[in-house]
């Protein structure tokens, strides 16, 4: 080997070190929302950029297709792939109260070297404990809630939006946890939350601005949790969604959560980006579309003892 | 390709190929030494294709005779595997008990005899019920409890402490 080979070479260890540290972290959280706006789609054909029906997902090399980088969170590592919302804003005393009673077991673990090295983040991302000494409310098979269902990416992060045929509602079905919710198109406003019981999913109303689709949600069940990370909401809480399709295989939300019970200034998302996922790819043995996965409790409970067990709870 | 050209891309590939960090996944990341894994030739006792993550236990035999009895989850949930064509008959057949296959394996934060599952392989040695062809382990088949975490923090032990 010759003496430049080897220069070369060992000028590119610590080179090379760098791009797996970058794979392996995923990109940088530097709190823009917008990073991720670039659509990476080079389909040119026509479509109606108000038309979302269809299969959607967050991880399109799941189904047999190219990879998506704008469908990832451009968020912390671990990946938050059980609901990420984004970098919030400070709490309130009553925020930061509920805040501090909710165990998340994701994120960086409590005390940890990582947790303690990035403090570019929120606590609320550095303060994971094992999950068999949390109290994330999915581990009991609760409701995820809106938010977590719309940012949740893991596995194949799979959803359907289905305009119904009056187009007075958009259906939007959730894979995990096999939920859903109704985006209503009719004119009707968003209720007065006094007079009606709290959901889990909120109630929806929307409104086209040019090709964007503005919905507007409020009335939430305050058990769930905004995100993997354990953020409350509040049930007065308003949350407005800008859904557009920018390009023929691409969806995109951004989410504002407006609660000034619990955050002191609205919370802007990150872009949240899926891939069109043609039927026939979304099959299993033939029969294609989203699956039922629901979280069954008996399951989660036989599970639960696992985690207990690996953790050494009694 | 020259010889010094095969070096530098050689070097650059190897430390590209060092093993990824594992994504969490129902909070296993946490629970499990994911960063740490060693792999083991094992016998199948009992194998449950169920949500969020399949259960399998395993035995599997120390070089004295002795036959430890595991339990374990698979990283991989059964939406994911049945669209990698590893749908509950094809998982289920091939993981019926007594199947012998090579695991790699983290064992749980707090020690025992309990573990996630990263990769099986068949003895053909291929990747089966799962599609992580690129988990990498240090083998200690046979050693007693594999790969045991240790100290205040449980991370990471030394085979056989």
């Amino acid at each position: 080997m010759t003496k430049i080979a080897k220069t070369v070479a060992l000028a590119l260890v610590p080179m090379a070190m760098l791009v797996q540290r970058a794979i392996a972290q995923g990109p940088p959280n530097r709190g823009n929302p917008q990073a991720a706006s670039v659509s990476s789609d080079t389909d040119t054909r026509a479509y109606n950029k108000r038309d979302f029906n269809g299969l959607w997902a967050r991880n399109p090399q799941a189904y047999g297709l190219p990879r998506c980088p704008e469908c990832a969170d451009p968020g912390p590592w671990p990946p938050a792939s059980y609901g990420f919302l984004g970098t919030p804003p400070p709490r309130t005393p009553e925020g930061q109260k509920r805040f501090d009673m909710n165990k998340p077991g994701r994120g960086f673990e409590l005390g940890s070297e990582e947790a303690n090295r990035r403090t570019d983040l929120d606590i609320g991302m550095r303060r994971a404990v094992l999950p068999a000494f949390g109290n994330d409310p999915e581990a009991r098979c609760e409701p995820l809630g809106l938010a977590r269902l719309i940012t949740f990416s893991g596995g194949g992060a799979t959803m359907e939006m289905i305009h119904s045929q009056a187009n007075d509602r958009i259906l939007q079905r959730f894979e995990w946890t096999w939920d859903n919710r109704e985006i209503w198109l009719d004119g009707r406003r968003i209720p007065n939350v006094d007079d009606y019981l709290p959901r889990y999913n909120g109630y929806s109303t929307a409104r086209w601005e040019g090709d964007t689709l503005v919905v507007t949600s409020t009335g939430f069940d305050d058990r769930q949790w905004l995100d993997q990370y354990g953020y409350p909401i509040s049930e007065k809480a308003v949350l407005e969604e800008r859904w557009e399709r920018p390009s023929p295989n691409r969806l995109r939300v951004q989410l504002t959560l407006t609660d000034p019970a619990t955050y002191a200034a609205p919370w802007k998302s990150s872009l949240k980006v899926w891939t069109l996922i043609p039927k026939d790819k979304m099959a299993v043995g033939g029969w294609s579309g989203i699956l039922e996965d629901r979280c069954v409790p008996s399951d989660e409970q036989k599970f639960n003892e696992f985690r207990d067990h690996a953790a050494g709870k009694k | 390709m020259k010889k010094a050209h095969r070096t530098v891309l050689t070097t650059v590939a190897a430390l590209l190929l060092v093993t990824p960090v594992v994504a969490a996944h129902h909070g296993s990341a946490i629970s499990y030494d994911t960063t740490h894994l060693w792999s083991t030739w094992a016998t199948v006792t009992s194998f449950s294709y169920q949500n969020p993550h399949p259960t399998m236990m395993f035995d599997r035999t120390t070089k004295d005779g002795t036959v430890e009895h595991w339990v374990s989850e698979l990283l991989t949930n059964p939406s994911v595997l049945a669209r990698a064509g590893w749908t509950r008959g094809k998982s289920v057949d091939a993981l019926k008990a007594g199947t012998r296959v090579k695991l790699y394996v983290g064992t749980s934060r707090a020690g025992g005899h309990s573990g996630i599952v990263m990769k099986i392989e068949n003895e053909q040695g291929e990747n089966i019920v799962g599609d992580r062809s690129d988990v990498k382990a240090v083998d200690l088949d046979g050693v007693p409890n594999g790969l045991q975490p240790t100290g205040e923090k449980k991370l990471p032990g030394q085979p056989g402490a």
